[in-house]
């Protein structure tokens, strides 16, 4: 038995090569994600680990910023004196500065910086043993307008010694001369460096003398890093700052670059996914076809006393075969796509030895575990089937295979489902709490993605009979046999279909939704924007006080107001503590924008001592006007409000803003100094018209790149822009789930033309040219792939609808349905239907007319 | 073409030329040592308004015949001619245009597409090349085979002979110059048989049609006008007005008729 399915398994090789493609795409995705994310963690683990001092001490992290302040969080310098003076075993301690968000522009004010997002560091220059850079030419920087640059950034912009720099800090702009270069001793994550003298860092960068970013502490010999922690929080007192050991400060760099490190491994288990999900559909197909083929040589195995378990066995054998084969050679796809997503990331600046690649023992495992479980699961069905064949289908005369048995089980489960399915959906969409409405909504998108795989074959018939009506009428009889060719087996065009369906559902939902968060988001800008341009960083970083006052001193600027942001945490009267971020806005907020209050305005809300919010989230909390509320604010301060005002915004909670919390903008600075601008409301002065104003601004911020000056339309661009990274993302799954739904088709029609070989054969004989022929295939391909864009987009819509939904309760109240797409969506499964058609179309019309038609 | 039913007589008195010829025709498989003369050297005339039929012995190459007189294979020495026009040396493409335009085919099982009812089945070729057929012809090839009333089923709603109906239907409905039937009648019962039998007889007696017939069923080759027997690749011998039991003892003698075969030129009835 053994020996006939090894046979089999060999014989049709070809037959199951696109199955095994499918299987290596699946698995490649999932070992690359894997081993990259292996490689990059253990880097970045081994990087963080050499460069972390025995003990750090840091300011204490109270709050976490969901948005930016601008704020550097400082201790004083002298802890140095008093950490090396009061605790027992300290080799060397040393004062660190370390400013994030720096921009640097050369004499073209061009900025320096990567242009990835990742940021710009300044240091102070304390060479150890455990600086993660070295001096490779030059000198070390000496007084204030000196500096070093890291080796990287000075080849991609072509720094060398002697180029004058301009370093935008936070408390304002100063020229620096390059006196050195500096190389990574480990892997860089990306970010440029530039060193400073202490004493510079400390009053250009931070801009007060004697203070420090952190405090770097070397044990003595023989003392534990445990151990001299201990001793240090014991000589500082423990709530004051925050102290850590080596390894917990590895561990927290770490997890503050993991968030990136994140996206990108969910974003490749995304595509594994994705690439698993539509390669399941692919075997299944391929392994019904290959059965219903066989079924005389299944019947004859029977009929010579094989019983059902063998042949089931004997397909299982085959399909683990198939899984092995497609699992090994998806792992060397996988450590290739690996090395091929570290050096794209070295093209971002992170550069990664890939010599350095980690194959933990869980990639193989996984790899293995998810391509025989595929395989293994999509055949279990077809292999059931096979073992069903009576000994007597060896001697029937069946003609063609698996026309089908009635699909009533299909109608009821997939009805059971897709009911269950649209009631999950239904509830979605009358849900009031957003919690439980994107529950649902994942519980009927799950189950409605189901039911129409399942009823897909029902949907064959009445599908198609209305998508090619038109054939007959355009193509004649090539059209009439296309079109019914892709109705002959309703299982089989179902299942071809559902792959391209998964993909299409996918992206029609998301672009539904991401279309509606954009109209949303315009409509809120229109209705609230009211000033005439607004100065703000493209990635909505703060910048230097030095911009707004670049700002103000512009001719033709009538008002400005300014926009901050602090975390904040508040404690309310429900006893709920909420982390969020609080807005502080200067005076004059009413010009620049439309504030829709429930109760209130904005003098009261913005009246010392006082803030507003969200009315919902008031009411959730039983907050009302008059309520105090105590407030923390970061550095440990912390004060009590009084609510002045609640607002009805659309989409008063944005990301990281719950609650909608703003303030008046000496409220915000009284109680969490030092941070910076984040957008400057402008309006023009009496007789200046925008074009002037315009202009005038744009020269005077000529020498900070960081931010741009944008009018309505601009700025709702700049938040398109961010919309559509995310459909970038989808788009690139789709793209894949394209790919492998092509194999499918390709597939379903090379075999379909193997089982109609004596139809094809037939048509030849009597005058179908070959043209005619491969138009009859193509044809048949295209009403398949179109019926998959439809139920893909029909599923789409509804998800994208209900999505919508879901996000309504968060204040995105439009829904807009991306049409464009839609009309692109079919036009392209029409090409892929082409595109699909191509090999099996040419192999049938290469078929010997005579060897179809031989009947002996 | 052909000419109207109407000035035929029933028998065989106004043949009016030629619908195929063979000069030379050579079909050889293989080469060197292990090369097997199919056809050797055959010459044959079939003469327009006539059902003529092949007959011979397994392995005769009566096959081979008609798909090199059909243009559906191509031949090693030789030519071919379908009525004027030489098709020996044609490119695919004009064959293809040949096989659907000027000839009618019948094959012994899978004649229909099963995907369309007998009346799309019976105007395929014409669809195919993007014609309308001729209404009242097809009307009476229709009524002709008595296929009214089933103009609408499935091939897998019509019985066997009826499925040969309909293929006759198809190979008549565009009024080739030449119908090619293979072993029509070798997957019928014997009344069904004789159905499509009488058929292709009413379809060259009444409808002026011309016939050739591969068989190797005596009662069949009954039918036709002349028999043209096959044997190891050549034309050994022919019969006019044959009957089954003729045809049937000039069968058995097959072996003798072997041994003693001389090269003479195969002939039509007017030779």
């Amino acid at each position: 038995m053994l020996k006939a399915t090894l046979r089999s398994f060999l014989a049709h090789k070809g037959r199951l090569l696109l199955s095994a493609l499918a299987v290596l795409l699946s698995v490649a995705f999932v070992t690359g994600s894997l081993i990259f994310s292996d490689t990059v963690s253990r880097t970045f683990d081994r990087l963080f680990a050499s460069t972390a001092a025995d003990v750090t001490i840091s300011p204490k992290e109270d709050l976490d910023e969901a948005v930016p302040s601008g704020r550097t969080a400082t201790l004083p310098a002298s802890l140095t004196e008093r950490v090396r003076r009061q605790v027992d075993g300290v080799a060397a301690a040393r004062a660190d500065v370390k400013v994030n968000g720096l921009t640097v522009v050369d004499e073209k004010n061009q900025p320096v910086g990567p242009t990835t997002g990742a940021p710009t560091l300044g240091n102070a220059w304390s060479p150890n043993e455990r600086s993660p850079v070295e001096l490779s030419s030059g000198h070390a920087p000496r007084g204030p307008a000196q500096a070093l640059i890291d080796s990287e950034t000075a080849d991609r912009k072509d720094v060398r010694i002697g180029d004058a720099l301009t370093v935008i800090a936070p408390p304002g702009s100063f020229e620096v001369r390059v006196v050195g270069i500096v190389t990574f001793r480990t892997t860089n994550p990306g970010s440029a460096q530039l060193y400073f003298d202490t004493a510079t860092a400390q009053t250009k960068l931070l801009g007060r003398p004697g203070t420090a970013t952190g405090i770097s502490v070397d044990a003595a010999q023989g003392v534990g890093d445990d151990q001299l922690k201990r001793r240090v929080a014991g000589a500082l007192g423990a709530h004051t700052y925050d102290f850590r050991t080596a390894d917990e400060q590895a561990e927290s760099d770490v997890e503050q670059l993991g968030g990136f490190l994140d996206v990108i491994k969910y974003v490749m288990l995304g595509f594994a996914g994705i690439a698993v999900l539509v390669g399941v559909f692919l075997i299944v197909n391929t392994f019904s076809m290959l059965i219903a083929q066989r079924t005389r040589e299944l019947g004859l195995l029977r009929a010579l006393g094989a019983d059902r378990r063998q042949v089931r066995a004997s397909v299982l054998t085959e399909a683990l075969l198939l899984g092995l084969v497609g699992s090994t050679l998806g792992l060397a796809a996988g450590i290739g796509l690996a090395a091929g997503l570290i050096e794209l990331m070295g093209l971002l600046g992170m550069n990664i030895d890939t010599d350095e690649m980690e194959i933990g023992w869980v990639t193989p495992v996984a790899a293995y575990v998810v391509g025989l479980g595929v395989t293994f699961v999509a055949a279990y069905l077809p292999a059931r089937r096979a073992a069903g064949v009576s000994p007597m289908a060896a001697l029937s005369d069946a003609e063609v295979a698996g026309v089908g048995r009635p699909l009533r089980a299909r109608a009821v489960a997939g009805a059971i489902v897709g009911a269950a399915g649209a009631a999950a959906l239904a509830g979605c969409a009358v849900s009031r709490q957003t919690s439980s409405a994107a529950s649902l909504l994942g519980l009927g998108v799950v189950l409605t993605l189901i039911a129409t795989v399942i009823a897909g074959p029902l949907l064959v018939r009445p599908v198609i009979r209305v998508l090619g009506a038109a054939f007959p009428a355009l193509f004649g009889s090539i059209g009439r046999m296309s079109q019914r060719n892709a109705l002959r087996n309703p299982r089989r065009t179902g299942a071809t279909a559902a792959a391209l369906m998964v993909g299409i559902a996918l992206v029609g939902g998301m672009s539904v939704a991401s279309e509606s968060m954009t109209a949303s988001f315009d409509r809120q800008i229109d209705k609230t924007l009211g000033a005439d341009f607004v100065v703000q960083n493209s990635n909505f970083q703060p910048f230097p006080q030095e911009v707004t006052d670049k700002v103000r001193g512009t001719d033709g600027v009538g008002l400005v107001v300014r926009g901050r942001f602090t975390p904040v945490a508040v404690r309310l009267p429900d006893g709920d503590r909420v982390e969020t971020t609080a807005a502080g806005y200067g005076p004059r907020l009413d010009e620049v924008a439309n504030v829709t209050y429930a109760q209130g305005d904005s003098a009261a809300a913005l009246a010392s001592g006082h803030l507003a919010m969200d009315r919902d989230f008031a009411r959730d909390h039983g907050v009302r006007v008059g309520s105090a509320l105590p407030v923390e604010f970061p550095g440990g301060r912390s004060a009590e409000l009084t609510v002045g005002a609640l607002t009805d915004q659309d989409a008063a909670e944005g990301f990281g803003t719950q609650g909608g919390l703003f303030f008046g903008l000496g409220t915000l600075e009284r109680y969490a100094p030092g941070g910076q601008d984040s957008a400057l409301y402008v309006n023009a002065a009496g007789g200046t018209g925008d074009r002037d104003l315009r202009a005038n601004l744009e020269e005077m911020l000529d020498p900070y790149p960081q931010v741009q000056v944008r009018d309505l339309a601009d700025y709702k661009r700049l938040v398109h822009d961010q919309i559509a990274v995310l459909l970038y993302l989808v788009y690139a799954l789709l793209g894949l789930a394209i790919i492998i739904a092509v194999l499918g088709v390709v597939n379903t029609l090379a075999l379909s033309v193997v089982e109609r070989t004596r139809e094809i054969g037939l048509l030849r004989a009597i005058g179908l040219a070959r043209r005619q022929l491969r138009r009859m295939i193509r044809l048949e391909s295209v009403v398949i792939a179109v019926f998959g864009a439809v139920l893909g987009l029909a599923l789409g819509l509804l998800w994208g609808v209900c999505t919508q939904q879901v996000l309504a309760l968060q204040g995105m109240t439009a829904l807009a349905i991306p049409w464009l797409t839609i009309v692109l969506v079919v036009v392209g499964s029409v090409v892929v239907g082409i595109v699909a058609a191509l090999l099996p179309a040419l192999r049938a019309s290469r078929m010997n007319v005579l060897a179809a038609i031989a009947h002996e | 073409m052909s000419t109207p039913a109407a000035e035929h007589a029933p028998g065989l008195a106004p043949a009016d030329g030629i619908a195929a010829r063979a000069r030379g025709l050579t079909k050889a498989y293989g080469s060197g040592e292990t090369t097997v003369l199919a056809l050797d050297s055959v010459d044959v005339d079939v003469v327009r308004g006539r059902f003529t039929a092949v007959m011979g012995p397994s392995g005769s190459g009566k096959s081979t015949l008609m798909h090199c007189l059909a243009g559906l294979d191509t031949v090693s020495a030789g030519q071919v001619w379908l009525g004027d026009t030489e098709i020996t040396g044609l490119r695919e493409r004009e064959l293809t245009r040949l096989r659907r335009d000027r000839i009618g085919f019948m094959f012994q099982s899978f004649n229909l597409i099963p995907t369309l009812n007998a009346l799309e089945n019976i105007t395929l070729p014409m669809d195919i090349a993007g014609r309308k057929p001729d209404g009242a012809w097809l009307d009476r090839v229709i009524d002709t085979l008595g296929l009214r009333d089933r103009l609408a089923h499935r091939p897998s709603q019509l019985s066997g002979g009826q499925q040969q109906r309909v293929a006759c239907a198809r190979a008549l409905a565009s009024r080739p110059e030449l119908i090619f039937a293979d072993e029509p009648t070798g997957n019928l019962d014997s009344r069904a048989g004789l159905e499509v039998l009488g058929f292709l007889r009413e379809a060259v007696d009444q409808l002026g049609q011309t016939v050739v017939m591969v068989t190797h069923d005596p009662g069949a080759a009954a039918h036709s006008d002349l028999v043209l027997f096959l044997g190891d690749g050549r034309i050994v011998d022919e019969m006019r007005r044959p009957t089954a039991e003729a045809v049937l003892e000039r069968m058995k003698r097959f072996d003798v008729i072997r041994s003693r075969y001389e090269d003479a030129p195969a002939s039509s009835e007017e030779n």
